[in-house]
């Protein structure tokens, strides 16, 4: 071939694909508001303020950002609202070790990103991220283990290694209180025990119910 | 050097490599905050911001430089005009410096990061392109006139040759892939669809077609080759690049919300994107290998560096985890970060080291120089920056193990499943930090030394 042949292939070959792209997303920003709720004032407001605090800087989001920090895509599914509130106005003081610093967010300021937050965990990704293999794995349990799992306790507290850090470790909670009415005094209402607590009440859970995961966290010495 | 205008290059070099020292300082500041996360005044975010953006700077500044050089000589005559060329380095000098004030300021105060006409003042929290919308317009200003000067150059002297076509060809579409990155949409998934056009059809488009036409004309340059054979192969090449890069893209579209069909057409054609890569490497030993007279042994030695490394870090790093199988667990995990770090250093950081090993001694106008220096810049970046991928690749096995399969938090894995990792990496950031030092040190020292008589000569080719 030619060097012209081969040069006109580079040009010509070059526009055909670039054109089947273009004909791939304009097929695509059709389907996208379909697949995705709709977008408000608030969640608008709450996508501004997370351009303005950079917050892609150290987090990621659909798994695009920094790396640094969690992937913020389906947050507010595996963390309560109350607690992100608190944590955004000031990580340090819902978690002494939390590396995210201070950046000045306002109380109206986070619930507009945490809004913003629900969108972005509501938008069908083709299930990403993956559930764990290990959570398809765990039998159901009984008692207070079944408690634990049904409330998704595990979504903020370790035991024996396994849950997230948002919250205190488990592994020893019953050194640090063993008496079971202490816990179901928390449960309800844990800022009635723990001033200034970010954990959000559990109102809704039955008597049996409390008393069988107090049962439990009692025996984690 | 036969254009007094091809000097205009040595403004954008020197521009180029002190970026690229601050760019490491600052990378190795990173990594310190990845093991204590309140080490520096700045937060995270705002050194990251810096480490990219001095990166995505410095390796335009250095592809400017280069195409300042390559065009006069393939158009054989001097640059349209030398004083709109300074104009425009100074006019980026000085954009530059400020977005990079806004940065800092805004990571000292955030409230400063105020909206106004929509847009966020000093920082625009998106990903390789935070510069705010005023520098937008600035930088797409320079980069216009830039393509003017250049175009033409090339008009005046009505000889075009496939370098120079290709290299400007590559040039256009980098400014157009800049324009979809500009506009505000309300919707992430939208912002994220014409990010990747910018970030994708940049790195895996528009650059490596540059990359082609500079690695075509540094093989002209230091082994003589016939021009129509390396033309040809450069054809072919970024050929290639464009119909897999193209839909290649794809594989960004996985899981940000976008439909499934993605999954195949990303899946495929991101596969084939290392087989233009690897055609570049075989392509530069079989020039080699034809050719017995080598005018400039380190500047051919970094060209096949480049070439190599393009093919390690951006083809093979990248198509371990490119297929949707793979990446569902993978995707947003250091494993990207491993492939970010080789494939920016392969593709583009050994190019611009390369071109200006092979250019800076025609431009001061000496036959033979000193290379005992370079070589040991290349060989200190060279093993830290391998060290550094293996640290930063096992990292992420470890977070995709322990995170996405067995459901562990990701603080946990990274505070303490991988805090060896980021020492390693830490340390071997400081030898990369010490190759860069040299490499600039080098870069001002360069034909001024007296040569040992082992050093090889320069002619002009």
């Amino acid at each position: 071939m030619s060097n012209k042949g081969v040069r006109n292939l580079f040009i010509f070959g070059s526009v055909f694909f670039f054109l089947i792209f273009l004909g791939l997303s304009y097929d695509t920003i059709k389907q996208l508001d379909k697949r995705a709720p709709e977008i408000t004032e608030e969640v608008n407001a709450g996508k501004m303020l997370w351009h303005k605090y950079d917050c892609i800087g150290c987090h990621t989001i659909f798994g695009n950002g920094s790396y640094f920090a969690p992937d913020l895509t389906k947050t507010t599914v595996n963390k309560p609202t109350d607690y992100l509130k608190k944590f955004l106005v000031n990580p340090r003081k819902v978690k002494k070790t939390a590396a995210m610093p201070v950046l000045g967010i306002t109380a109206e300021e986070a619930e507009k990103i945490i809004v913003f937050l629900d969108w972005t965990s509501k938008v069908n990704t083709n299930d990403w991220p993956p559930k764990p293999v290990l959570a398809s794995l765990v039998q159901p349990k009984a008692g207070g283990v079944a408690v634990y799992q049904k409330y998704g306790c595990s979504a903020c507290h370790v035991i024996g290694g396994v849950g997230g850090t948002s919250g205190p470790d488990l592994t020893h909670a019953a050194l640090r209180q063993p008496d079971p009415e202490w816990h179901k005094k928390h449960l309800i209402d844990p800022a009635s025990v723990v001033p200034d607590s970010a954990m959000p009440p559990y109102p809704q859970m039955t008597e049996e119910e409390l008393n069988q995961l107090a049962d439990y966290l009692i025996t984690l010495k | 050097m036969k254009y007094q205008s091809q000097k205009i290059a040595q403004y954008f070099y020197t521009f180029a490599v002190v970026l690229f020292l601050v760019q490491v300082l600052v990378g190795v500041i990173a990594a310190f905050q990845f093991i204590w996360p309140d080490f520096f005044i700045l937060n995270f975010n705002t050194i990251r911001t810096l480490h990219i953006n001095a990166l995505v700077v410095w390796l335009l500044m250095g592809l400017m430089g280069a195409t300042y050089y390559v065009v006069p000589e393939e158009s054989q005559r001097e640059l349209w005009s030398v004083p709109l060329a300074l104009f425009q380095f100074w006019a980026t000098v000085v954009t530059v410096t400020l977005v990079v004030l806004g940065y800092i300021w805004m990571g000292l105060d955030p409230q400063a990061n105020k909206v106004v006409l929509g847009t966020q003042l000093l920082n625009e929290g998106r990903e390789y392109i935070e510069a705010p919308r005023w520098a937008d317009w600035l930088i797409a200003l320079s980069v216009i006139l830039f393509l003017v000067n250049n175009f033409m150059t090339m008009f005046k002297s009505k000889r075009w040759t496939g370098i120079q076509g290709t290299l400007l060809g590559g040039l256009t579409f980098l400014a157009l892939m800049y324009l979809p990155g500009m506009a505000y949409t309300s919707s992430m998934v939208k912002d994220q669809f014409f990010w990747w056009w910018v970030i994708h059809l940049w790195v895996e488009g528009a650059w490596e077609i540059i990359a082609g036409a500079l690695l075509a004309f540094m093989l002209m340059k230091v082994v003589g080759a016939k021009r129509e054979v390396v033309e040809k192969w450069m054809y072919i090449e970024v050929g290639l690049v464009m119909f897999t890069g193209i839909l290649g893209t794809g594989h960004h579209y996985y899981w940000i919300g976008t439909p499934e069909y993605w999954l195949w057409v990303g899946g495929v054609f991101s596969s084939l994107e290392p087989i233009p890569l690897l055609l570049m490497v075989w392509d530069a030993f079989r020039t080699t290998r034809e050719h017995r007279v080598v005018t400039n042994k380190i500047g051919l030695f970094l060209a096949t560096a480049h070439a190599i490394f393009n093919f390690v870090g951006a083809g093979l790093w990248g198509v371990i985890h490119t297929l949707p199988q793979v990446n569902k667990w993978t995707h947003g995990t250091q494993i990207t970060t491993a492939h970010g770090h080789l494939a920016f250093y392969g593709a583009y950081v050994l190019l611009i080291v390369a071109m200006i090993y092979i250019t800076m001694p025609l431009i001061r106008g000496v036959t033979e120089f000193k290379t005992s220096r370079g070589y040991r810049s290349f060989w200190w970046m060279t093993i830290s920056m391998v060290f550094i991928v293996l640290t930063i690749t096992g990292a992420g096995m470890v977070q995709v193990y322990m995170e996405r399969l067995l459901g562990l938090d990701y603080v946990a894995v990274k505070g303490t499943y991988n805090l060896w990792f980021w020492i390693f990496r830490a340390i071997f950031g400081f030898g990369f930090l010490y190759g860069v030092w040299l490499l600039v040190l080098d870069f001002f020292k360069l034909g001024k030394e007296p040569v040992s008589a082992a050093s090889p000569a320069v002619q002009e080719a």
